[in-house]
C-alpha cells in the first residue's frame, strides 16, 4: 500500500474506535497473563477471580521449565493385582514394573512417545497433588478421586491378568533420589524409598473400554 | 521483529498511526504459522499407533472421568460429544489434515480456526498428557486465528499471485475499511505472540534464578540423570560428566533466560541470543528426548527473527527452486534460472488470509 488512503469521518471514527478497544483488550489480556505468571502479589492477589477467569481453562501458562529447581528424584510405579477365580481362589500376581516399562520404551527413541514420556509420569504426579501427607483414599467426587480411578485403570491397561476376574489392585513408588555429580562433594541419600499404597478394590465396570 | 520504529516525534506520529493499519511482520507470521503447524502435525503422526489411548476410546482417562473434570474446568473438546470410537478418529483425522492445511496456508484463515478446535478438542481430551510444548500449541494455535499468517509462504499467497485482484488503492471504502481492521487484529495478535514468548523466557528465568541448583551450577546435571529423559544414557552422562560444561550450561540457560527479554532492544544482541536458543533447544529434543517440545519453541520464538533472514532464507528457496526447475528442463529456459520470486511476496495487504 503506496498511497495514504483519506478516510472519511465516520470511517476514521470506526477506525479509531476500533482501535482503542482492540488496545485495551490486548492490555488487560497480557497484563493478566502477567500477574498469573508472576509470584503472588498485591495486585494478582486483588484481582485474582479476574485473572482467573481469562486464563482457565485455555490460556494457561506452565513456563517453570524446571524452576525453581529440577526435579532430583527418580520415582518409579509399580502395580499388582489380585484375581479371583472360578474355583473362588484368590491370586496375587507379581509386581509390575509401569515406570520401567515406559523407561525402557524411551531408551533410544528419537521422539519418545507421550504414552511413555508423559502418560503414568503426569497421572503420578496428579495423584500426589491430590493427595496430600499418606495415601488415605480420596473423598468420593473430589479430584484425589479421579486420580486414584485413572492411575487404577492404567495399571489394569497394562497388567495382563493371569486368568480369573481381577478384584484389586496395588500400586507401589520407589523414590530415588539422583547422586550427585562425581565432581560433587556433597552428600545425598540414594537408598531407594519404597511406598506401597492400600489396596484398591475392582469393579467390573472399572476396566471398561481399556483393550 | 521488524525494523525497530524510531522514536516518534509527535510529527512522526502521523506517519506511523496508517502502518498500524497495514499487515506487520507477515513473514514472522508464516514461520509461527508453518512451525506451529507442522510440529503439531508431526506429533499427531508420531502418535497415529497410540491415538487411541492417548486421546480416545482406549484411555485410561475415560471419557466419564474427563466429563467430571470438564464441568468444574468447562474447557472446551468436541470430543465430549460423543465417547464413540468414529467421532474420535474423524476428529483425530480432522486435526492432522487441518495442521497440514494451516502449514500449507491453504485456505488459512477458515484452516486455522479448524486447526485451533481440534488442538483444544485432542489437549483438553486429556490434560495429563501434555508437556511444556503442547501448552505453546494450544497456545499459538488461537492466536494464530486472529492473525494473518497466511499472507506469504501460503498456497493462498501463490493464488492470489496467480489471479490479482483490484489493485487496493482502487478499493472503496467499505472493503479498505474492512482489510484496515482486519490488519490491526493481525498486529494486536502479532503483539500477543510476541509478548507470549517473552513471558515464556521470563518466567522460565527468573524462577530459576531463585532455585538452588541453578545458583551452584549443577542443575542442568540432573535432567540428565532422569530416566524419563535420558533416552541416551551414554551421552547424558558424557555431558553431565564435566564440571565446567554442567557449570557453563547452567548459568547460560539462566542468563539466556532472564537476559532474552531485554535484549529486544538491541537488535544484534537479540539474534545471537534467539540463534543461541534455538542451538540449546536443539540440544534437549536429542538429550532429553523432547523433538516436540524443542520445535514448538522454536517455531513460536520464530517470531522474533528479522526479516532481512526470513527474506534472505526465501531468496535462496527461490534460487534452489529455479535452479532445480532449470535442470530438469535443462535447455528450453535458458536465461531463467535465479529469476527472484516477487510474484509470490505480495499482496501483503490483501482482502483475506
Amino acid at each position: 500500500m503506496s498511497a495514504v488512503r483519506v478516510w472519511s469521518k465516520p470511517a476514521r471514527v470506526v477506525l479509531v474506535v476500533a482501535g482503542v478497544g482492540l488496545g485495551a483488550c490486548v492490555l488487560a489480556f497480557l497484563g493478566a497473563l502477567f500477574l498469573h505468571v508472576a509470584p503472588a502479589n498485591s495486585l494478582s492477589k486483588e484481582y485474582r477471580t479476574q485473572v482467573d477467569r481469562l486464563v482457565y481453562p485455555e490460556f494457561e501458562q506452565n513456563w517453570k521449565l524446571f524452576a525453581p529447581d529440577p526435579l532430583q528424584r527418580n520415582v518409579a510405579v509399580d502395580a499388582r493385582v489380585q484375581s479371583i477365580g472360578p474355583d473362588g481362589t484368590v491370586v496375587t500376581g507379581d509386581w509390575h514394573g509401569l515406570s520401567a516399562e515406559d523407561w525402557a520404551a524411551i531408551r533410544h527413541d528419537p521422539a519418545p512417545s507421550h504414552r511413555d514420556q508423559n502418560l503414568l509420569r503426569r497421572a503420578w504426579d496428579f495423584y500426589e497433588s491430590t493427595h496430600g501427607e499418606g495415601d488415605a483414599r480420596a473423598v468420593p467426587g473430589s479430584r484425589g478421586q479421579l486420580a486414584e480411578r485413572y492411575l487404577e485403570r492404567i495399571a489394569l491397561q497394562r497388567i495382563v491378568s493371569a486368568g480369573g476376574r481381577v478384584i484389586q489392585v496395588q500400586l507401589r513408588v520407589t523414590v530415588t533420589a539422583v547422586a550427585p555429580p562425581a565432581w560433587s562433594r556433597e552428600q545425598v541419600d540414594t537408598a531407594p524409598h519404597v511406598r506401597e499404597l492400600p489396596w484398591w478394590p475392582v469393579q467390573p465396570e472399572d476396566g471398561k473400554g481399556l483393550s | 521483529m521488524t525494523a525497530p520504529a524510531p522514536a516518534p516525534a509527535p510529527a512522526d506520529v502521523r506517519s506511523v498511526l496508517p502502518r498500524l493499519l497495514t499487515t506487520l511482520a507477515p513473514y514472522q507470521a508464516a514461520v509461527v504459522r508453518i512451525g506451529t503447524a507442522g510440529t503439531w502435525g508431526a506429533y499427531l503422526l508420531r502418535e497415529w499407533g497410540n491415538r487411541r489411548v492417548l486421546y480416545g476410546d482406549r484411555s485410561p482417562w475415560s471419557a466419564e472421568l474427563n466429563d467430571r473434570l470438564l464441568a468444574d474446568t468447562h474447557a472446551f473438546t468436541a470430543l465430549s460429544w460423543s465417547d464413540g470410537r468414529w467421532w474420535f478418529e474423524a476428529v483425530y483425522l480432522l486435526a492432522l489434515l487441518s495442521a497440514g492445511a494451516v502449514a500449507l496456508g491453504w485456505r488459512t484463515r477458515a484452516s486455522t480456526v479448524l486447526f485451533a478446535l481440534t488442538v483444544l478438542s485432542l489437549q483438553n481430551r486429556n490434560v495429563f498428557l501434555g508437556d511444556g510444548g503442547d501448552n505453546l500449541v494450544h497456545l499459538m494455535a488461537i492466536y494464530l486465528v486472529f492473525t494473518r499468517c497466511g499472507a506469504v509462504w501460503s498456497l493462498d499467497a501463490r493464488r492470489r499471485a496467480r489471479r490479482p485482484g483490484r489493485d487496493p488503492a482502487e478499493w472503496g471504502e467499505p472493503r479498505a475499511l474492512a482489510d484496515a481492521l482486519a490488519a490491526m487484529l493481525h498486529n494486536c495478535a502479532m503483539l500477543v505472540i510476541a509478548v507470549q514468548v517473552v513471558l515464556v523466557y521470563a518466567t522460565a528465568g527468573w524462577y530459576k534464578v531463585q532455585g538452588s541448583r541453578w545458583q551452584d551450577g549443577t542443575a542442568v546435571f540432573y535432567p540428565l540423570q532422569l530416566d524419563y529423559f535420558t533416552p541416551w544414557p551414554e551421552l547424558s552422562g558424557l555431558l553431565g560428566g564435566s564440571l565446567l560444561v554442567t557449570f557453563v550450561l547452567t548459568y547460560g540457560t539462566v542468563v539466556m533466560q532472564v537476559g532474552f527479554p531485554f535484549s529486544l532492544a538491541a537488535r544484534r544482541l537479540k539474534n545471537v541470543l534467539l540463534a543461541v536458543m534455538v542451538v540449546e533447544h536443539l540440544a534437549i529434543a536429542l538429550l532429553l528426548g523432547l523433538p516436540f517440545f524443542s520445535l514448538a519453541m522454536v517455531s513460536a520464538d520464530a517470531v522474533f527473527l528479522p526479516t532481512a533472514f526470513l527474506l534472505a532464507v526465501q531468496g535462496r528457496a527461490a534460487g534452489w527452486w529455479a535452479a532445480r526447475r532449470a535442470g530438469r528442463t535443462a535447455g528450453e529456459t535458458a536465461g531463467e534460472t535465479a529469476r527472484p520470486v516477487d510474484a509470490e511476496v505480495e499482496p501483503v495487504g490483501g482482502a483475506d488470509g
